[in-house]
């Protein structure tokens, strides 16, 4: 049964595709929340998130006859948010990779191992965390994208993702211990 | 994967914790969606419209005809209005050169005639190179010829006015040389 998760809301999709306003309306209902808090981790401010929701929604609506069901609407439409919100970083040059030069990551390649922390404290430690790490955990922890999926979305190779993440986890642990 | 991952990840429907503003979202959205719509489609949707749009295109498509008919014919007498100048210049300038000779008194009747066979020479020619033109209109080398051929006959006239006033300079000259 794990196909017909691309097909949720196959009909409700399939009438925003002849252009009717109040099936517009109806599967904007159901994703705007998600998709404003997908905005609203990226980007950190409420009018920022909801600038690039607008755009995404009407992107959405307007490409819809090339979304073929690869995915469920929702991981589509989420792609859409993300890229606009990192588009968006890039235009106002903040770091979405950390800064360190990627190539020189041997050190810390092993990964750490860490158990469950109340959710609470992991959400104020990702607040607290710098611009370039912040981006990838979200990615990571919270989209659920695995490391090829970032590297397309951020532009990195799948091993800089990797060490990215696990630089950024480390440094997160490292906040909430001091919590 | 480990606890600290798992956990974060079977949970991160707790990470939605805010409410977007629908209405005002909606309001953009849906006025940023029907904006080319309002605008253009009605337009085409009206009977009278696509009557107007129809003669307009029409008596565009006829008036361009009328227009272009003569336009081409003209274009192949001349490429262009500058070849057309350049033309008229040479022609006035050589007729105007040949004059010159014809009313020379200095001239005896024999070299008339022989600068003038000649003259009739490069006339032939350049009609010869003219009809070449009108068969093909943009060819370069044919209009090349052309201003070669009203150069020669210029370089032509331009000598034997200088062969006559040499002529002239000895017997001028003579009483003074010695």
């Amino acid at each position: 049964m794990e196909t017909d998760i691309r097909f949720t809301h196959q009909t409700l999709v399939e009438q925003c595709k002849t252009g009717n306003p109040s099936s517009q309306y109806e599967l904007y209902s159901l994703y705007v929340d998600a998709m404003f808090n997908v905005g609203l981790r990226f980007l950190g401010n409420k009018e920022d998130a909801e600038d690039v929701v607008q755009d995404s929604f009407v992107d959405a609506f307007k490409k819809l006859h090339s979304f073929k069901y690869e995915s469920s609407f929702g991981a589509w439409l989420k792609r859409i948010v993300i890229n606009k919100s990192i588009n968006y970083l890039k235009t106002k040059r903040v770091a979405i990779v950390p800064m360190e030069a990627h190539e020189f990551h041997l050190a810390d390649e092993e990964p750490i191992e860490a158990d469950a922390v109340d959710l609470q404290k992991v959400k104020m430690g990702i607040a607290k965390l710098p611009n370039g790490y912040k981006q990838i955990i979200n990615l990571y922890l919270i989209e659920g994208y695995d490391h090829v999926e970032i590297g397309e979305i951020l532009g990195v190779s799948t091993s800089t993702s990797k060490s990215q993440y696990h630089r950024a986890k480390k440094k997160l642990l490292e906040i909430i211990s001091e919590l | 994967m480990d606890n600290f991952e798992k956990h974060i990840r079977e949970n991160t429907a707790q990470f939605d914790e805010h409410k977007a503003n629908r209405d005002k979202l909606w309001a953009n959205i849906s006025e940023e969606l029907h904006k080319p719509k309002t605008k253009v489609i009605p337009l085409w949707k009206r009977p009278l419209l696509r009557i107007a749009a129809s003669v307009a295109v029409v008596l565009g498509i006829a008036t361009m005809g009328f227009l272009l008919v003569p336009r081409t014919t003209m274009e192949n007498q001349f490429v262009s209005e500058e070849l057309l100048e350049i033309d008229m210049h040479y022609q006035s300038l050589v007729s105007y050169q040949v004059q010159l000779v014809q009313d020379n008194p200095n001239l005896s009747e024999m070299d008339k005639q022989e600068f003038l066979s000649f003259m009739d020479e490069l006339d032939a020619e350049y009609e010869t190179l003219r009809k070449e033109m009108r068969k093909n209109l943009d060819n370069e080398r044919v209009l090349e010829a052309i201003v070669a051929n009203y150069k020669k006959r210029i370089e032509l006239i331009e000598n034997l006015l200088r062969q006559i006033n040499d002529a002239k300079k000895p017997d001028e000259d003579y009483g003074y040389t010695l």
